[in-house]
């Protein structure tokens, strides 16, 4: 298991290959279909300073955050999966999810020297992991505002990175 | 309120608060016997996390998943029980406090058609404004009036299909299409290994209909040389565990098979139900 603390940096992201199991403890962003595109419209037009958060070294989870917990939701949905080039490009490392990604989003991570990866469904499980959550955009969109998370060690496990996937392989 | 509507409200209350928190016995079992057969390392490790998040959930009758789901009711009726306005409004009001209990996700969508569809209407902070689905209501010759709660998340909405299958009078030729339908579906839906749901019925709504009932009583301990066909050949698609590849793709199949009309088409439908699903729980009211 290889323990990464966040933010994260390109030396981190070059020594990981596909499959690897990897343990994540820090500071994350959480976000889903509803504002991870207002985000990158956001960054798009320049405006992303108008948000308090730093992106570089970023982790964003594809998770609702609510009183049921925190768990992946398909990071191949359209909302989500769109999201990850100009998020990468905008500084983050790692995108947490579940879900197969389409080719053209794995060379997109690689452009960007980014990285995906997958988390189980284990809730129950996380709610001990998460010491702390708060909302930092959109409060008006409840559970799928962004927030961010202090947790500790989230096990996931590397599924694309350096232009390669986990599922090419299948 | 009488002594008869409490009684059933804190029933259903309960039955949902099961359905969202635990793995039935044969749902364990059937996880021990996966964990057992997986040789890929990196799935057995999912596989093993998977049981152990079902195990604290069960402790705490806290929610497997995040996405706790759409409640989905199946009411089976004996020959001596009677259904009124009253124990539908009563089931109605115990899923609202179960989901309340639980905690259930809450998100309805507030708002007119438009505002429903585009989300536009904001979400409703209350677990409970999630409401059900139709109540599917069918006889049993057994003297009972017992209720099954269902809870759906939305992985395997995005995933599951309700097509027509031309059946070139084969057996073998609905259930390939079943298989690649499957395997198409289980690959993307992140959350496997599935307990692949079926109903292959008349009309979409019946063959939909059919693919419930077999959720609600399906068992990994019993499974048919059909089902156990479909589960096999379904694991040989290598997806495994999250799909990042693994011999257990499918856990089981659960299959029910309707009446059928005289044509040369089969209505198929078919849910990837995800690595907790299906959650469901039963009571006697």
């Amino acid at each position: 298991m290889i323990k990464i603390q966040t933010p994260i940096t390109n030396s981190i992201i070059e020594k990981l290959t596909v499959g690897d199991m990897i343990s994540i403890s820090g500071f994350i962003y959480t976000g889903r279909d509803a504002v991870l595109p207002k985000i990158v419209t956001l960054i798009e037009n320049n405006q992303i300073q108008a948000l308090e958060i730093n992106l570089k070294g970023a982790v964003i989870f594809h998770t609702a955050v609510s009183p049921a917990g925190v768990g992946p939701t398909s990071s191949n949905k359209f909302d989500i999966e769109s999201s990850i080039p100009t998020l990468s490009k905008a500084g983050v490392k790692l995108h947490l999810g579940k879900g197969a990604l389409k080719p053209e989003t794995i060379a997109e991570l690689k452009k960007h020297n980014s990285v995906f990866a997958v988390i189980p469904p284990v809730t129950a499980l996380l709610k001990d992991k998460t010491i702390s959550k708060k909302v930092v955009a959109f409060p008006e969109l409840g559970m799928e505002a962004l927030h961010l998370l202090e947790i500790k060690d989230f096990p996931a496990i590397i599924a694309a990175v350096n232009g390669k996937s986990i599922y090419d392989e299948l | 309120m009488s002594y008869k509507s409490t009684e059933i409200i804190n029933k259903v209350k309960e039955t949902l608060i099961s359905a969202g928190s635990t793995f039935s016995d044969d749902k364990k079992e059937i996880y021990r016997q996966a964990i057992e057969k997986e040789s890929q390392p990196v799935a057995k490790w999912v596989l093993e996390n998977t049981l152990k998040n079902a195990l604290a959930a069960e402790i705490n009758r806290s929610p497997l998943c995040d996405d706790s789901g759409i409640p989905h009711l199946f009411l089976e009726v004996g020959p001596n029980s009677e259904v009124s306005g009253q124990l539908i409004a009563d089931i109605h009001m115990g899923i609202y406090q179960g989901l309340n209990a639980l905690p259930g996700r809450p998100m309805a969508i507030m708002g007119n058609d438009f505002e429903r569809i585009d989300q536009s209407g904001g979400l409703n902070v209350d677990p409970g404004a999630m409401l059900p689905s139709p109540l599917i209501i069918k006889p049993t010759k057994e003297d009972v009036l017992r209720l099954h709660v269902l809870m759906h998340g939305g992985g395997p909405e995005i995933r599951g299909k309700t097509f027509r299958v031309f059946h070139k009078h084969s057996v073998s030729v609905v259930t390939d299409e079943i298989i690649d339908w499957t395997v198409e579906a289980a690959g993307k839906l992140g959350c496997s290994p599935i307990t692949l749901a079926v109903g292959i019925g008349r009309s979409h709504f019946e063959a939909s209909t059919l693919m419930f009932e077999a959720m609600v009583f399906g068992k990994h301990s019993i499974q048919s040389d059909i089902e156990k066909d479909i589960t096999s050949r379904v694991n040989k698609s290598n997806i495994g565990s999250l799909g990042l590849g693994g011999d257990i793709t499918a856990l089981s199949t659960f299959l029910k098979v309707g009446p059928q009309r005289a044509s040369g088409v089969r209505i198929v439908s078919m849910r990837p139900c995800c690595s907790i699903e299906p959650r469901k729980a039963s009571v006697v009211l």
